[in-house]
């Protein structure tokens, strides 16, 4: 290849073209579809004909007080179990890194929840917190407490379906973690250990700091992969008491794959895009700022 | 295809000794349905019969229940020609209707067609006025109940004691109540009853079998789920209040976390004894007497009645002397259909005969884990047939409380109109909600009721009442 | 975001004086040792309850909870049988689908992805929004226009649109236009944001261009294919964030010298960067085959008969006779294993000597 045009011009698009290409194919379709349909009341069933209707379905998203409800379960979940995931699956990693006694067991087996299918994640969830076939409730009434309703009672219904995204998904930030320790550069520690700076300082100083990019990256992937929960809600509580466990996800597949009420489901889609593009904006921002400020 | 099919008949095929009749060398049927064992085992060994029969191939290709509905509807609206046959739930046939061909009219003649039952034949099979679909698979909510308690000679005398009648099957909701009730001991791990109350886990068809004996009234057909003259929701009228409140009260008698109980959760709970009776359909009768602890105890009855039923025309409560049973032919039974987009048209109604032929479904009904209960009169009739799954008992009484229950002057259908999912969803949230006494059952009620009420209006009251109506079996207004 | 600037300050050292309590580098060990140990039985017990159910008898489900074969109960096949014999649908066929469909859009995505995000760490790359709206305005109004006024078909209308429009904000990128300039991070963040909407109209939208286009005569639903398309695609957003941050550790010292000796890039790339950013490599391949693999709802609409993937079965577990925690079991046993052999040669290579520091 030549250096010559314009400096790697060329090159990079080369280099960029094949992955940019194929993402642009495969979801543009559905942008402009969902679009397109997100102005129109149109049902599959029972089959009405399309009709436009303006902005309507999107006044009746923010005028819904059920969305909004899905909308705050949803992000209470994503928040809180994030943060689980990110300092324990941090400290996990950190212990791995320094070959904690067992790392070589932990490895083996710390990942696999990770690929455990959603679903079977939640029903397996099912069958640990089953009131009455269930162990953790025979533990609980083993130690001669009361059998605890973890999901038919709102509050502890999210604690439990937040512990659940907490197993699963805290591997993910271990795996990354570790992979971002095992890339830092050996030198800065070594000169760190010479100059004996405690450890925690290392941690705080170096450590931290220079994985702080990839740990931006890691939680905004939580955060928008948590935004998706859909399975373990479905399965474990249906959503219900009522709505009170109802995730975003779960309102909009009732919406588009039960009733097909396809018009409102795009413009739920899109304002939920909106608003998470303007939050991740902003988190990426602050994300910067603090980057910039460590270095 | 056609050609493939047509050279094949012209070789002289060596290994074709017998002869396929019809012939259907080279055709490859996709038949899908849920994830077996369930109905799914049921369509392959009928596909291996029909294989033998007429040299075609048979598919069988799986999907989760939960997404069986939006993978049909989704397929059969684009047209992908995917599937020749679908197994599916009398509920969708309104919305699946139009992406159905429908049943050829040499299948709606003959023994074998009068053979089936006429709720079956007439109702559930029928859409628009025509045959859209082969029921493969009778079902209702029953009552199962347990030998070992129901005729211990001291549980009797106490019960006869404390209530002042003999204990027996309940005729109506209050006796259903005494005798769980009587046997209500969570001290000794055993519970009055267990019914469904999860939303997402087929609650609102246990509401439904309570709701039918307040509201279907005799005097008024058709008049349960919405008023057959003007589409007006019915769901908040006195009769359903005051089955929902009782359906609440169930809750007293159940195991510990029952509010979070799907249909699944209730069958267990029911074969492995902790409880003394359930609500189910037919299913926990067999999983009691082949892998419960409770085997050879199995007993089944009609679901209880009332002698008090609300009439919304003269807004009172009609009363008959004797308790009127209205059994709930909960869900309805799988049916199998033909998608108009299918390549194979012919070579699938061809299956489907075989499927439900008497010969082909009097051995899937008593085949362990076919999930398919009797839905022709010979079916009820041939006691032999049960003997590797029932006692002689278990067997009259599992036959029995189905055949009455089809037999019921005063049967109630499952609700069936277009859109069902929107009518449910509001009915599932509001009905969870009460459950869990967050709100009252008139309040949770009067929202469905103002919920269908949009619902209708929105997909069109005309189009609506009349789809009722013919659910209902009633002419057109 | 990570900045472009790769080379890495050491921060000075806290000037502040540390009050608090030394403690010291055997205390952190202990600690990490009881976290790990803590975190080990959480993450074991389901697991080990899951594979003690696989060998339960439906009687030792139905009455209350057991742990311990041949003490609480009688262990027992059946379940692996049903399985085998295909009772709860095939296994095998999702199984190879799975692993067949997962492995190849994994390794495309994180390839395609990582020559991406190369080009994003050494590369500057300057979008006018201006250029973009166009884009957006022509692909969407061009095939709103060309598909209801002129009734042409979906693929034909979306390449047609897409082929105008990357035309169009190509030129106009060029142009000395006022507005913000997109850099870097901005597209890092456009990949990302794919990610973001909702997948349930996302699916069925897809499955309809797919529906199309086999009606335009090339095959995609239900076809390998198809599934490494939409997987691929799926997988990349991650994939180019990810190793963009793991490259940016990779020292550029080392290329220019390269570059001084005249070596191509694709040289370079393969020879040089990829090598060193093994670790990243790995964890990334992971991380987006544990996506790809669990994806359910795309594999429902855009499969049927020959390509159904290991989740729905799975799903289908969920039955309408009640949970059969056994075969739940198995199954997921079943969906778990190839993974656990990926996992360790992936985990093994993580290990091994490629791996530069590491501190002790």
């Amino acid at each position: 290849m030549h250096q010559t045009a314009g400096r790697g011009d060329t090159i990079k698009h080369v280099f960029m073209a094949p992955a940019f290409l194929l993402v642009l194919t495969v979801t543009l379709f559905p942008l402009i579809y969902a679009l397109v349909v997100s102005f129109q009341s149109i049902r599959l069933v029972p089959p009405l004909p399309p009709r436009f209707v303006g902005v309507d379905n999107y006044a009746d998203i923010l005028g819904s007080a059920r969305f909004w409800g899905s909308m705050y379960t949803t992000a209470t979940i994503v928040f809180i179990s994030t943060a689980f995931q990110y300092v324990l699956g941090f400290a996990l990693a950190i212990a791995l890194h320094h070959n904690v006694a067992g790392a070589r067991l932990y490895r083996v087996t710390f990942l696999l929840p990770m690929f455990l299918a959603p679903v079977c994640v939640a029903l397996i969830a099912r069958m640990i917190f089953h009131p009455f076939l269930g162990p953790v409730n025979d533990a609980i009434e083993g130690m001669g407490f009361d059998n605890v309703p973890f999901l038919t009672e709102p509050n502890l219904a999210i604690a439990t379906l937040i512990t659940i995204e907490v197993w699963q998904w805290t591997p993910f930030v271990t795996l990354l973690m570790l992979a971002g320790l095992q890339s830092l550069p050996e030198e800065v520690f070594e000169a760190a250990k010479v100059d004996d700076i405690p450890a925690w300082r290392r941690f705080w100083d170096i450590t931290f700091p220079m994985l702080l990019p990839l740990s931006v990256a890691v939680i905004f992937i939580r955060l928008i992969e948590g935004f998706k929960v859909i399975d373990t809600v479905f399965v474990l509580t249906g959503g219900g008491p009522g709505t009170a466990t109802e995730t975003l996800t779960l309102f909009a597949y009732n919406e588009g794959f039960k009733k097909f009420n396809l018009g409102y489901t795009s413009a739920l889609s899109f304002t939920f895009l909106i608003v998470v593009i303007i939050a991740g904006t902003l988190y990426l921002a602050l994300a910067a700022r603090l980057i910039k400020r460590y270095q | 295809m056609k050609k493939l099919l047509l050279s094949a008949a012209i070789l002289p095929l060596g290994t074709a000794a017998m002869a396929c009749e019809p012939d259907f060398t080279g055709v490859t049927l996709n038949v899908s349905t849920q994830n077996g064992p369930f109905v799914a085992s049921a369509l392959a060994m009928a596909g291996q019969a029909w294989e033998e029969k007429t040299c075609g191939e048979v598919n069988v290709v799986e999907f989760p229940f939960g997404e069986l509905y939006p993978k049909f509807l989704t397929a059969m609206s684009q047209q992908t020609g995917d599937f020749d046959v679908i197994g599916f739930v009398p509920a969708w046939l309104p919305d699946f209707a139009p992406f159905l061909s429908t049943m050829p009219a040499d299948l709606q003649a003959g023994t074998d067609w009068e053979d089936i039952h006429p709720v079956y034949r007439e109702r559930l099979m029928v859409w628009d006025g025509e045959v859209k679909s082969a029921t493969m698979d009778g079902d209702m909510h029953m009552l199962n109940l347990r030998a070992d308690l129901m005729e211990d000679p001291d549980e009797m005398a106490a019960f006869e004691a404390e209530y002042g009648y003999p204990l027996g099957d309940p005729l109506t909701w209050a006796q259903y109540y005494d005798i769980a009730a009587h046997f209500h001991r969570p001290d000794e791990d055993l519970y009055g009853t267990a019914e469904a109350f999860r939303r997402g886990g087929q609650q609102f068809w246990y509401f439904f079998s309570h709701a039918a004996s307040y509201t279907n009234n005799p005097n008024n057909p058709g008049s349960m789920f919405f008023d057959p003259e003007t589409m007006d929701a019915q769901v908040n009228n006195p009769g359903w209040v005051r089955a929902l409140e009782e359906y609440k009260k169930s809750l007293d008698f159940s195991p510990p976390g029952a509010l979070n109980f799907g249909s699944g959760d209730v069958r267990p709970l029911y074969a492995g004894g902790t409880v003394a009776m359930n609500i189910d359909w037919a299913d926990s009768g067999v999983l009691g007497a082949t892998e419960g602890s409770i085997a050879g105890n199995v007993r089944t009855a009609m679901l209880p009645g009332s002698t008090e039923i609300w009439n919304h025309v003269t807004g009172d409560w009609d009363t008959f002397d004797e308790p009127v049973a209205s059994p709930f032919l909960a869900f309805g039974g799988w049916q199998a259909g033909v998608p108009a987009d299918s390549q194979n048209q012919e070579a699938a109604w061809d299956y489907v005969a075989t499927l439900t032929s008497p010969e082909q479904s009097g051995i899937a009904i008593v085949t362990a884990n076919t999930g398919v209960n009797p839905y022709r009169f010979s079916h009820y009739e041939d006691l032999d047939n049960w003997s590797n799954t029932f006692t002689p008992e278990e067997a009259a009484s599992y036959l029995g409380a189905q055949r009455a229950s089809l037999d019921a002057p005063n049967v109630a259908l499952d609700l069936r109109l277009p859109g069902f999912f929107s009518y449910t969803e509001i009915l599932e949230i509001e009905l969870s909600k009460a459950l869990a006494g967050e709100v009252t059952p008139q309040e949770a009620l009067d929202t469905i009721a103002a919920e269908w009420d949009e619902l209708t209006d929105e997909f069109g009251r005309e189009t609506q009442l009349s789809a009722y109506r013919a659910s209902v079996g009633l002419p057109p207004l | 975001m990570a900045a472009p600037d790769t080379s890495i300050a050491v921060p000075a050292p806290a000037a502040r004086n540390d009050t608090k309590r030394r403690f010291g580098a055997r205390g952190w060990k202990r600690v990490g040792l009881v976290l790990a140990a803590v975190w080990f039985f959480f993450c074991v017990f389901p697991l080990y309850f899951v594979l003690v159910t696989a060998f339960k008898p439906p009687i030792a489900v139905s009455q209350g909870p057991t742990y311990i074969p041949w003490v609480d109960y009688e262990p027992t096949l059946q379940a692996f049988r049903d399985a085998a014999s295909g009772l709860r649908g095939d296994f095998v066929g999702p199984v190879v689908s799975s692993v067949m469909v997962s492995l190849t859009a994994t390794t495309l995505s994180v390839f395609l992805g990582t020559m991406a995000a190369y080009a994003l760490v050494r590369f500057e790359f300057r979008i006018r929004l201006l250029s973009g709206v166009v884009f957006a305005v022509i692909a969407i109004g061009g095939f709103v226009v060309l598909t209801e006024r002129y009734d042409w078909t979906v693929p034909y209308a979306l390449l047609a649109v897409m082929l105008a429009a990357l035309l169009v904000s190509n030129l106009v990128n060029r142009l000395p236009l006022p507005g913000p300039v997109l850099g870097n991070n901005d597209v890092t963040f456009w990949f990302v944001s794919q990610r973001i909407f909702p997948p349930i109209v996302a699916a069925f939208a897809l499955f309809l261009l797919y529906a199309e286009i086999g009606r335009a005569g090339l095959t995609m639903l239900d076809s390998f294919g198809g599934l490494v398309v939409a997987y691929t695609a799926f997988g990349l957003p991650f994939a180019v964030w990810l190793m963009r941050d793991f490259l940016s550790t990779v020292p550029v010292e080392v290329e220019e010298a390269a570059l001084v000796d005249d070596i191509g890039r694709f040289r370079i790339f393969f020879q040089i960067v990829l090598p060193m950013a093994v670790p990243g490599l790995i964890a990334t391949s992971m991380v987006v085959l544990a996506f790809i693999w669990n994806e359910f709802l795309f594999a429902l609409l855009l499969t049927s008969a020959d390509w159904q993937t290991l989740p729905i079965l799975i799903a289908g577990q969920n039955s309408s006779r009640g949970d059969e925690w056994w075969a739940i079991s198995v199954a997921a046993l079943i969906a778990i294993v190839p993974m656990v052999v990926v996992a360790g040669l992936l985990g093994r290579m993580m290990r091994s000597g490629l791996l530069a520091g590491s501190i002790k």
